[in-house]
């Protein structure tokens, strides 16, 4: 039996030699005759007309979804990567543990069914056809927020959700202290804890989504479903200070302190990965001229942005977030596999580096990025300062393999309105982190030593993560910290669009009213001749830089 | 900078910030008009606790109107209703209201914040409206050794009906904690204040982490519009239906027995 997913490489090379956006066009120089450019403003898109000599680096076009997703989950269970078939592993008296990845991803949420039902529900029949009852699925949230009971039941699905909520699906509570495990140390010191009740079952089964090469292997079990006294071995500013990039796991400490944590997680219990992959049609329907090249635009497509355009300007902040948050993305499925950690994600890598790798030649003087609405972070929630921070110079900094888009020096242009705005069900301690801590200093090791443990503490904090609907107290700091390779790298941040310059101040930038006076500016640093690289979103893009 | 807070002690060993909690409807489920109505409930007699429990009915529009609009209004209506009641017999039942209702009714998330906070270096005090009959045994159960409550104004051993100034609620509220970290040499920025009511703005704003907990509609919109962290606690179910057939049954069948003669 062939993979049903083993043709599509041959496919798409096909493909990419017909389409307009094929991957050798992906990489555009802005002349004189170029159309203004969408670059994401928060919950809008901006029209800019680039100046010439710009490059703006173009995702290649989605690879083609698996013709019949079940069929590959599926086939995927039954012939697992140096691992026994699924249900070889079962029998009747076993303890069973289904961790599950949280709504941090895809972004933005998925239409249904969510890939996680798809492989809920084969994975549950194949258990129960085996007479497995005891079994427990958890929402790998680590110190991300709970999520809600509608959240859980969109993301598993009908049948899970009335069989398994509210007693045997749940989130994941990483200051359950009672409900938490230490497995052993690493060699580098490392305490790996873990959920209790999954370090007690005779078999773990991780289900995941990879939307970018950041996530799955050992991140997931030793990650998600690891408390603060684990965390902080990676989550920190020497850590994440070595790591080139977070795309790039060959060069990220961040993944080798994962990768050696996981490892004791795999030595200790028998855990069974299903990874996936998604292609990146982000947009499709009425909003899918947002992946093409602005100059290949119809007047269609210029009828549609322009009605985009209007709708979005003349909805208030609240309502135009809304509905932004009602938009589930087409994405389908390319790629699943099953089996042995290391060995399933070696192969998930290579799908998702196929999708999203263009190679761009040199690095610039100046790196334009769009933060849009949506972060891992802030889904049905606010993007505050600090996921702006987090998006633009943790996520699209890093946004490379070899070397970054920008110099060493460089400046980074961030597109964001930057409001003092907070969710404070969602992100209370990021309110106290922003006004208290940052007015104090913006250096991550700083911070970490004078701030971080009360925050990983404070009571208010706590009780808000494990009853309500909040990041963690020590959240903030994480995000603060995953910023940090870009700070040592560039020279300067300027945000574009900046409406309240206080906020940027506050972060350590510099601010513009417009991208064009962000630009004059970065240009007077660099000179006349600076060149300019646009990180054009969306979908994500990562850049093999030369 | 004088922000920093919490940990570190003085070398004296006090702490540098504390943690105000209001009390009723915040660290315990419960109200000003249930405590009331359990004292009048029993009292010895049965025609004294008509009488009472006939005064308050008589006050009921006030108190409506008191508690829309002014909550030191509210205290001083409220506590015009236990006049004539003997401060030993106020004490007693403030002890066994405290025994029978109160500690059954502190939010289990409640203790684990004071517990959490305590750890955290914050000394714990409770600034409340409620009487201090009633706050002292609370306090006692909860280990806290610093309150301000509302005190009867006495006369011969007996509740005047009238509150000893000042009143706390409002912006007292806010002035006691101000005075008291004054003196202390504590800074009000570095201090958390926990509170329920939209009345207690006055005194959330007056700290430098103000929590709205359980808040009503008012605080919530101030809450969420001044970026506060909202927080709620809850009761098991079975415990507060057992309060509830414990209070009823005090009203009408104590009959001397539900609560010791005066």
């Amino acid at each position: 039996m062939a993979r049903p997913e083993a043709k599509i490489k041959e496919l798409r090379t096909a493909d990419l030699k017909r389409e307009p956006g094929a991957r050798k066009d992906l990489v555009v120089t802005i002349n004189r005759r170029s159309e203004p450019r969408l670059i994401p403003y928060g919950d809008q898109f901006l029209s800019v007309r680039l100046p010439v000599g710009t490059r703006v680096i173009y995702p290649p076009p989605p690879l083609d979804d698996l013709p019949d997703p079940d069929t590959a989950i599926r086939y995927a269970l039954l012939h697992p990567e140096n691992a026994d078939p699924l249900f070889a592993q079962l029998n009747p008296n076993m303890r069973v543990t289904i961790a599950i990845d949280d709504i941090s991803l895809p972004l933005p949420q998925m239409r249904r069914p969510d890939i996680r039902e798809r492989l809920l529900n084969q994975v549950l029949q194949t258990l129960a056809d085996y007479g497995v009852d005891d079994v427990h699925l958890i929402v790998a949230t680590s110190l991300h927020r709970r999520m809600t009971e509608s959240e859980i039941r969109r993301m598993v699905g009908e049948r899970a959700f009335r069989q398994f909520w509210p007693d045997r699906l749940y989130n994941f509570d990483a200051e359950n202290r009672a409900e938490l495990a230490m497995l052993g140390k690493t060699d580098h010191g490392e305490e790996v804890w873990l959920s209790r009740r999954a370090a007690e079952s005779d078999l773990l089964i991780y289900l995941n989504i990879n939307l970018v090469p950041m996530d799955g292997g050992h991140k997931s079990a030793a990650v998600g479903l690891a408390p603060y006294q684990s965390l902080r071995h990676h989550h920190n500013p020497a850590t994440l200070r070595d790591s080139h990039s977070y795309m790039d796991p060959t060069r990220s400490a961040l993944h080798r302190s994962a990768d050696r944590m996981g490892k004791i997680v795999n030595s200790q219990l028998n855990v069974f990965s299903i990874e996936t992959a998604v292609n990146n049609r982000m947009y499709g329907g009425l909003l899918d001229f947002l992946h093409k090249n602005e100059d290949r635009f119809t007047d269609w497509d210029r009828t549609r942005l322009a009605a985009m355009q209007w709708t979005m300007r003349n909805l208030s902040n609240d309502m135009r977030r809304q509905a932004m948050y009602q938009y589930a993305s087409p994405y389908g499925m390319t790629g699943v596999w099953a089996g042995e950690t290391e060995a399933v994600h070696r192969n998930a890598l290579e799908r998702v580096f196929q999708q999203y790798a263009v190679p761009v030649k040199g690095q610039s003087d100046i790196l334009i990025v769009g933060v849009p609405y949506v972060c891992p972070y802030n889904v049905n929630s606010i993007m505050n300062p600090i996921l702006v921070q987090c998006t633009g110079l943790g996520y699209l900094f890093n946004m490379y393999r070899g070397k970054p888009l920008v110099r060493q020096g460089g400046t980074i242009i961030i597109s964001h309105p930057l409001r003092d705005e907070f969710h404070p069900e969602h992100h209370p301690s990021y309110v106290e982190f922003f006004h208290r801590c940052l007015a104090e200093t913006t250096d991550a090791v700083e911070l970490e030593r004078m701030f971080e443990a009360e925050f990983a503490r404070n009571p208010t904090y706590v009780h808000m993560y494990r009853y309500g609907h909040a990041y963690h107290g020590v959240h903030p700091f994480y995000m603060w910290y995953w910023g940090e390779p870009a700070r040592q790298h560039v020279g300067r941040v300027i945000a574009a669009g900046c409406e309240e310059p206080n906020v940027a101040a506050r972060l350590g930038w510099e601010s513009a009213d417009t991208l064009d006076e962000a630009i004059a500016m970065a240009t007077a640093d660099h000179g006349s001749s600076a060149t300019i690289t646009y990180l054009h979103l969306p979908p994500l893009v990562i850049a093999d830089v030369e | 900078m004088s922000v920093h807070r919490s940990v570190t002690k003085h070398q004296d060993g006090a702490p540098r910030a504390a943690a105000f909690y209001d009390l009723d409807g915040t660290l315990v489920d419960f109200n000003l008009v249930h405590a009331a109505l359990f004292i009048v409930g029993n009292l010895a007699e049965w025609t004294g606790r008509a009488a009472y429990f006939g005064g308050f009915l008589a006050r009921v529009p006030q108190l409506y109107r008191a508690e829309q609009h002014d909550r030191r209004l509210l205290n001083i209506t409220l506590f015009e209703g236990l006049r004539g009641i003997s401060l030993d017999r106020l004490r007693a039942l403030g002890e066994e209201y405290c025994e029978r209702v109160l500690a059954g009714r502190v939010y289990p998330q409640a203790r684990a914040l004071l517990e959490g906070n305590r750890a955290a270096g914050l000394e714990p005090v409770l600034v409340t409206g409620s009487p201090d009959f009633i706050v002292a045994p609370l306090a006692r159960e909860l280990q806290i050794a610093e309150f301000a409550a509302n005190r009867l104004r006495m006369s011969r051993g007996l509740a005047t009906g009238r509150l000893i100034e000042p009143v706390m609620a409002g912006s007292d509220k806010a002035d006691w904690c101000t005075a008291w970290a004054a003196a202390r040499g504590i800074d009000l920025r570095a201090c958390w204040g926990y509170a329920d009511s939209y009345y207690d703005l006055p005194f959330l704003s007056a700290l430098g982490h103000p929590v709205a907990v359980n808040p009503d509609r008012r605080l919530r919109a101030t809450a969420l519009n001044r970026h506060w962290p909202i927080v709620n606690f809850k009761m098991e179910e079975e415990s507060a239906a057992l309060s509830l057939t414990a209070l009823i049954k005090n009203w009408l069948w104590s009959g001397g027995n539900g609560a010791t003669g005066s």
